[in-house]
């Protein structure tokens, strides 16, 4: 019983810390699923959009620019990140995951010319976090207030999007990009803004996780993604893809399970190394499960990664 | 008004497998007319329906459609004028989206799309209103996802959607061939409505030649990528299957059945 109660206890206490993580973290899922689920455009430009944004956000900040000035120049610097993955996937025809991991490369050599080095402190530098009346700077308290903030804005923002004239068209374009077309829509517009923005929101989380750690590292994206999904997919398993509402408030649900999920396993003694095996076996699990469900028969076709 | 003046298309140009697929076709349907493309397979039809939706970009000739040149229009700006019904039902709509977003997608397909509200209580009364002509109940599942709807039933939305904003033209590529009798019927008879209430210049493919006897004011039959014969008018009235099918240079077996 000793054991239980004290892995018990140092979970609870780092509950906090975790749940301001988690919604920083939670722009990186919303940055995953969005080409995921609402462009059909597997993506994983967020590996590489998350340490630029940090990147931008650090030199910035160390250079003495306003907090919010990191977090506005990264969400440019994601955007076009984004754009170019996207680009590449349709001017090329490479295929969307290829065009993601050249894109992510070649981020990590940009990321280290922006910071001219693979890391950067800028503790005590302000952040938007400071900006929180009544809690003191620098404890959970305030990042949870300013990050859940951000994610509702946010959440609100895309939900009231995709019911919009332009929004349905870009969730066309994600359901059947050959029917969009023909109904007018233009399907390259689409895709390049969508992947644009959702690799604004993964920078933007590099940014805020700068602000709230005080260093950026070339190296704070790695396996981001791989948690980012099973993020995703934990909330879509919780909150359900059905709808709007749900498939957009799923990120973020997500985000916020499994990052205390984590935390309750580390405290339980799971040694950090094995982290990214779980994790990888968890998404492995999550995205079998319909094919398991399903019993034998022919392998679905390769494309089917998309459901 | 629709009109191909000489298009030329090659695939596998230089190699060893060249096929032309369009030889210098032209073709003209005045406005309202009613006209249906029938040929063999490899004959040029769905060639001809791709340039003229965009799909296909041409190696030379043009597309005019009310007179305005849209040879070199991508298919998203085509649109405007233009609208299209596939074979293949999944084509037409969007299988995740509700039948209510798939009206709205065809609905803005001629308008440009801004930051309201997409679906608001006046369209969905407009889209109830044109569904419930179909009576198949669609008028009654504005919130179900296509992707839950049979064949024949995302079949006949596609056709609701395709003549919306009554199209400068409508192109019909072996809309029913897919279909189960009765049902193609029920889209068949549907699409001829629509076609004579709307007045909708109309180009339809098909490979049913009692279909192409019954309908339409015009045959063209394809052959080799270009015009092998026409019949309109009077002459197009006294057509009857045997006469059609002794124009087929290859007489597949498919258009036998089709009797």
């Amino acid at each position: 019983m000793g054991f239980i109660q004290e892995v018990l206890t140092s979970f609870v206490a780092i509950m906090p810390v975790t749940l301001a993580q988690s919604l920083i973290l939670a722009f990186v899922v919303l940055g995953i699923m969005i080409p995921f689920r609402m462009l059909n455009f597997p993506d994983l430009t967020s590996e590489g959009a998350f340490p630029l944004g940090g990147c931008v956000c650090g030199v910035l900040l160390a250079a003495g620019a306003s907090p919010l000035m990191g977090v506005a120049a990264a969400l440019v610097a994601g955007f076009a990140a984004g754009c170019c993955t996207a680009f590449i996937h349709l001017r090329f025809r490479i295929h969307t995951l290829l065009a993601g991991i050249l894109m992510m490369t070649m981020l990590y050599s940009i990321n280290l010319r922006i910071m001219g080095k693979s890391n950067l402190s800028v503790f005590g530098s302000p952040a938007v976090f400071d900006w929180v009346p009544f809690a003191r700077p620098g404890f959970p308290a305030s990042k949870i207030i300013v990050a859940g903030l951000l994610a509702l804005v946010a959440f609100m923002l895309l939900y009231m999007f995709f019911r919009t004239e332009k929004g349905t068209a870009v969730r066309a374009v994600g359901a059947n990009p050959d029917m969009a077309e023909a109904q007018g829509i233009n399907v390259w517009a689409a895709t390049i803004g969508g992947v644009g923005l959702a690799s604004a929101f993964s920078a933007s989380s590099g940014a805020l996780m700068v602000q709230s750690q005080g260093f950026a590292d070339v190296n704070m994206g790695l396996g981001i993604l791989i948690n980012g999904l099973a993020a995703l997919m934990i909330g879509e398993a919780v909150v359900g893809k059905q709808t709007v509402w749900r498939q957009l408030l799923a990120p973020f649900a997500g985000a916020i399970i499994y990052y205390q999920l984590v935390s309750f396993c580390l405290a339980a003694g799971m040694p950090p190394p094995d982290l990214k095996l779980a994790t990888g076996l968890f998404v492995l699990a999550m995205l079998a499960l319909p094919s398991l469900k399903r019993g034998r028969g022919p392998a679905p076709a390769r494309e089917a990664i998309r459901e | 008004m629709l009109e191909i003046r000489s298009a030329r298309k090659v695939f596998y140009k230089g190699q060893p497998d060249e096929k032309v697929a369009l030889d210098g076709l032209s073709l003209s349907l005045a406005t309202g007319e009613f006209g249906i493309v029938i040929g063999s397979n490899g004959a040029g039809k769905s060639s001809m329906l791709n340039a003229i939706s965009g799909a296909l970009i041409l190696d030379s000739g043009q597309i005019l459609i009310n007179g305005a040149d849209v040879t070199d229009m991508p298919v998203h700006q085509r649109a405007a004028k233009l609208a299209r019904v596939f074979q293949d039902p999944m084509r037409g709509t969007a299988a995740s989206m509700t039948v209510a977003e798939n009206m709205l997608l065809a609905d803005l397909r001629s308008s440009k799309r801004t930051l309201r509200q997409g679906l608001n209580a006046t369209r969905l009364a407009s889209y109830k209103e044109r569904l419930s002509i179909l009576g198949l109940g669609l008028e009654n599942r504005l919130d179900t996802r296509v992707d839950l709807l049979s064949g024949g039933q995302r079949q006949s939305l596609s056709l609701i959607m395709a003549v919306g904003g009554s199209p400068d033209l409508l192109l019909l590529d072996e809309h029913t061939a897919a279909l189960d009798p009765r049902t193609a019927e029920i889209v068949m008879q549907a699409t001829v409505r629509a076609v004579r209430a709307l007045k909708l210049t109309t180009l339809m493919v098909t490979h049913n030649m009692q279909h192409a006897v019954d309908y339409g004011s015009r045959v063209i039959m394809l052959d080799a990528g270009r015009v092998l014969l026409e019949v309109a008018g009077e002459e197009k009235a006294r057509v009857t299957v045997i006469d059609l099918i002794g124009h087929f240079s290859v007489k597949t077996d498919r258009m036998l059945l089709a009797n």
